[in-house]
């Protein structure tokens, strides 16, 4: 689809209304008194650079600090910096002056991190998270379970990550298996489908990472990845890889591609891998994904997530401070129309493929609905992911409507999820983001308009 | 030099940083082994002797450099310049001089341009090169070459601002220009471990503001000196201007000596930059000129991590910042220390990263710590590491190491008495200490306490904080939050204080001043009552 599509094409008008409907099934905002000071606290950073930065990095080191004390130093640090500081913020500067006015102050902080933390993580630990797992899948959405950690610079962080990966598979397939039948959840037209299902991180799993010497830390990560494989087949579950910065990409899709590979493997686990729609190469990277997923003819298909990438501010600053050219698109509709074309190509490529759709943005999602529709596809050969507490409201419209929709639920402790918690923050106050743009009050009718 | 516009020259485009090569991308690695192979067949390096526009050096003693890695292996061939060969170097460049010096700015400028158009040209060759006489890995041998690009470049805009006359305060009937001219002769001594950009960023800065050079580059790395030559003729630099003497220690303190020399840019040792100093202060028979020194020496760099800072992103940079090019850097980081709050998760994280530290071949693009320069560096640093046992607790070495080459194993100390020389003494290889701190305010104390003032490092993420150890640490380069190597040309002004330097920065926007004169002219413009 071209820019600025024809709205009488027929694709168009399908997924025009798709979206609509799903709009329309969105649930009514909350009521919730803390989640709006959220939101506030929200939109007054998305407007004001300096006060984003000043709030970001307050929310970075807040695990970090030891004491309120501490934590209202920092947060005054920071809000000093900020000029022409709108109300709010100038108050909080005053109360800071005092010992005990930082002591209030550092405890609100606290808890404001705290309470932002647990939208989007769903537990320290799988156990803490079983209840909202269950509830989900009860409400018409499966899961997948990303473990948080801290960076992995050594062996022992590198084999603690797999034994938790290890912990996690074993842990969740027996908790899934006290769950109710769902049937869309569970079954696709080429077969059944894994209930157990987490999400990995290649750079948790090596020291060895290296963007100019991908051999090393590949072999290093395959060396642990491998036993998760060999558990999830066993246990019937499914391991999917994260994608992450370009740095890391051409190691990551090694891995994944060498493992899959093996004899060992060819009848399972169900496993998949990510490719990022904001990279400008992305759709040769996906023409070797396919490539390689017809050649193997492995059982269960591969399963391709598509995301537009959730690192974008870093690699255009990575690129710009090396003077590279950009790998990812800096217009935004490119992206977007990038995300279309290649979720059409991934469509088109089943049964070699299970595809996902991973995104929070109502066009991109409706766009999918409706050409799978268009192409003659059933709604569940399609999946659709959504971040926890990002696309709470999304997930809640698509299970409305039959959609087999799966939240990416992240597990760990606060310290563990900062990194996680300020990408998604960014994401949320981005001046591009789709969930901006709805959260402003643009018309339905232009969100849903062709990129 | 003279400011007048020579027609025909269009001023370059603004500044910019010549780009690393994207290694991250396998295409751009897959270029990298033909490279090497292509200088391999062209080994041993002959390296002439500049002498004026001639090449000399046929009967003279010969000196070799060989690959640190592989050390059979014979990189570059070069004349050992004698104590004749430095008095008629330096007497010829006082005669090219007189003339370069009059060249128009913006001519030397597209001279040197030229130059850095010639090393963009041969990029990989000359890496490879690096690679070989000097053992830099191939991302460290890049940025070598990429440096260098940018010194040419950035000095040769500089010095075209700088022809410009400086603006007085003028009267009716007066007329005031202050011109920076020239100093005269200037001997660069450069060192091995930046081969190709310090010889060159020196020479260029030197050559840019119209001075003739005499290059006496370390005796490790003669070929790469051979190749700055190559890179400055291609590229248009009249013959007699540059003399390139190679040679030990006794060439450049004949050099240092010479009454013909004006101003001697040295990067290196301390001990040897103030011999240089002391050496420059004692006039010698004929000499016109107060010499000036340009010295970037040593450091005992330190980086502290407080309480508040992100060890995910702290542990990847100390190390980087102590063991890239096995240490070998005068930015690398010697000492870290630790707020007591962190210092137990900070040292099990280091050890934990040290030891998977990759040892191995500058070629091999998964070695993160290549060999030593030469034998004697290993030497020094096994007896580092012996003092270090017997002081210390070693917590961390990386391995295995191979037995062919000069390799040293990247060690990481913990324990050692505050007293210990290993603290003070700067070792130029891969051992990084770290000590336990009560707080961010002893730790600018310990920095405060050395002779050393090159860069340093903090991890914090307070703002406070920041702006504190900003304000109570004397070093040139302080580093917040990142590696505390790699400072780049014209983002980064490079260089220490106190012991460390004289501070003059290079890739800074006052460097060059180093090289030049001022001169004041004064006119009467007053005739007959009438000021024209
Ligand atoms: C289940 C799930 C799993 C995920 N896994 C991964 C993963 O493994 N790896 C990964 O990288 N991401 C992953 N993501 C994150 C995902 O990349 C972001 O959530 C996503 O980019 C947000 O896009 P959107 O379609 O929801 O929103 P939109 O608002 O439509 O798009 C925002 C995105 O557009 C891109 N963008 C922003 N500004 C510009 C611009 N000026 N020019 C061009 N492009 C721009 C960025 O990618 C930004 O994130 C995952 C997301 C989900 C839901």
């Amino acid at each position: 689809m071209e820019n600025g599509a024809d709205p009488a094409d027929p694709l168009e008008r399908e997924i025009a209304r798709t979206g609509r409907e799903l709009a329309a099934a969105f649930p009514p905002p909350l009521r919730n008194p803390v989640r709006s000071a959220d939101a506030r606290a929200m939109e007054l950073a998305a407007g004001d650079a300096e006060l984003k930065a000043a709030l970001f990095r307050f929310v970075d080191v807040a695990p970090a600090c030891r004491s309120l004390d501490d934590l209202a130093r920092h947060l005054t640090g920071f809000l000093d910096e900020v000029q022409d500081a709108p109300g709010p913020v100038a108050a909080a500067r005053r109360i800071g002056g005092s010992r005990a006015g930082r002591a209030a102050l550092g405890a609100a902080a606290a808890g404001g991190v705290r309470h932002m933390a647990h939208r989007f993580i769903v537990g320290e630990t799988l156990e803490d998270a079983s209840g909202t797992l269950k509830r989900l899948w009860e409400h018409g959405a499966a899961c997948t379970v990303d473990l948080l950690g801290e960076a992995t610079v050594t062996s022992d962080e590198a084999d603690a990550y797999a034994a938790r990966c290890d912990q996690t598979l074993a842990g969740l397939a027996r908790i899934a298996s006290r769950w109710p039948g769902r049937d869309v959840l569970e079954r696709d037209s080429l077969g059944p489908l894994p209930r157990a299902n987490v999400s990995v991180k290649v750079s948790a799993l090596t020291p060895l990472l290296r963007p100019d010497a991908p051999e090393r830390g590949r072999e290093d990560a395959v060396r642990r990845l491998r036993p998760l494989l060999v558990r999830a087949k066993e246990l019937g579950a499914h391991v999917h890889i994260d994608m992450e910065s370009l740095d890391s990409r051409e190691a990551v899709l090694g891995v994944v591609l060498e493992l899959l590979s093996e004899p060992d493997f060819r009848d399972g686990p169900s496993a998949g891998l990510v490719v990022q729609a904001y990279l400008r190469d992305s759709g040769q990277m996906l023409e070797q994904v396919l490539e390689f997923a017809r050649s193997g003819a492995r059982t269960p298909p591969l399963c391709v997530r598509l995301v537009k990438g959730a690192y974008w501010d870093h690699e255009l600053v990575l690129a710009r401070q090396h003077g590279w050219s950009a790998p990812v698109y800096e217009d935004k509709a490119e992206c977007d129309r990038n995300f279309e074309a290649l979720t059409r190509r991934l469509l088109d490529a089943r049964p070699a493929v299970r595809v996902a759709v991973a995104s929070h943005n109502l066009r991109s999602v409706a766009h999918a609905i409706a050409y799978n529709r268009a192409a003659g596809g059933e709604d569940r050969d399609l999946e659709l992911q959504v971040l926890r507490g990002l696309g709470d409201e999304l997930q809640e419209a698509l299970a409305r409507h039959g959609h087999r929709v799966r939240t990416y639920c992240p597990i760990g402790n606060l310290v563990a999820g900062m990194a996680y918690l300020v990408r998604r923050l960014l994401e949320n106050t981005s001046n591009d983001s789709f969930l901006h743009a709805r959260a402003s009050g643009v018309a339905l009718d232009e969100l849903l308009a062709a990129p | 030099m003279s400011a007048a516009p020579e027609p025909g020259i269009a001023p370059p485009p603004p500044f910019r940083n010549e780009p690393p090569l994207e290694l991250r991308r396998a295409p751009v690695r897959a270029g990298l082994a033909a490279a090497l192979e292509q200088l391999d067949r062209r080994l041993p390096i002959e390296v002439p002797l500049l002498l004026g526009g001639d090449r000399a050096g046929a009967d003279r003693a010969e000196l070799h450099s060989t690959d640190p890695g592989e050390p059979d292996r014979l990189v570059a061939r070069a004349p050992i310049a004698t104590v004749a060969d430095v008095r008629d170097a330096v007497a010829a460049a006082a005669q090219a001089g007189r003339t370069w010096s009059r060249v128009d700015a913006g001519l030397c400028a597209g001279i040197l341009r030229s130059a850095a158009a010639w090393m963009r040209q041969h990029r990989l060759e000359l890496a490879a090169l690096a690679l070989r006489e000097c053992a830099k890995p191939w991302p460290e041998a890049d940025a070598d070459v990429c440096e260098a690009i940018d010194f040419l470049e950035y000095y040769a805009r500089g010095a075209v601002a700088l022809s410009e006359p400086r603006h007085l305060h003028q009267v009716p009937g007066e007329r005031n220009e202050m011109r920076y001219v020239a100093r005269g002769v200037c001997a660069v001594i450069s060192p091995w471990n930046f081969p190709i950009a310090i010889a060159t960023g020196m020479t260029a800065a030197a050559l840019a503001t119209g001075n003739a050079v005499v290059l006496k580059p370390a005796e490790q790395s003669p070929g790469c000196a051979a190749m700055i030559a190559q890179a400055l003729a291609a590229g248009g630099l009249p013959d007699g201007v540059l003399s390139v003497l190679p040679g030990a220690g006794e060439v450049g303190a004949a050099l240092v000596r010479d009454p013909g020399v004006q101003t001697i840019a040295f990067t290196g040792s301390q001990q040897v930059g103030l011999d240089i100093v002391a050496a420059a202060a004692q006039l010698a028979p004929g000499q016109t000129h107060i010499k000036r020194v340009v010295a970037e020496l040593g450091g005992k760099n330190c980086v502290i991590v407080a309480a508040d800072a992100d060890l995910d992103e702290a542990v990847p940079a100390i190390v980087a910042s102590a063991f890239v090019y096995a240490g070998q850097k005068c930015s690398a980081a010697a000492r870290v220390l630790a707020h007591e709050a962190i210092a137990d998760a900070l040292l099990a994280r280091l050890a934990g990263a040290v030891s998977v530290l990759a040892v191995g071949q500058a070629a091999d693009l998964a070695t993160q710590v290549p060999p030593l320069i030469e034998a004697a560096a290993q030497d020094r640093l096994r007896s580092s590491g012996e003092q270090a046992e017997r002081e210390g607790r070693v917590v961390a070495v990386a391995g295995p190491v191979p037995d062919r080459g000069w390799f040293a194993a990247p060690t990481l100390v913990a324990d050692l008495p505050a007293g210990s020389e290993l603290l003070s003494r700067e070792l130029f290889g891969p051992l990084l200490t770290v000590e336990r701190v009560p707080s961010v305010e002893h730790a600018c104390d310990l920095i405060d306490a050395l002779p050393f003032a090159l860069t340093g490092g903090l991890f914090a993420r307070d703002p406070g904080t920041v702006r504190y150890v900003r304000d109570h640490t004397p070093v040139g380069n302080l580093y917040v939050n990142r590696t505390i190597t790699g400072a780049i040309v014209g983002r980064q002004p490079f260089g220490g204080n106190r012991l460390s330097g004289n501070g003059t920065k290079a890739g800074g926007p006052d460097y060059l001043l180093q090289f030049v004169e001022p001169r004041v002219l004064t006119e009467n413009t007053m005739r007959h009552g009438l000021a024209i």
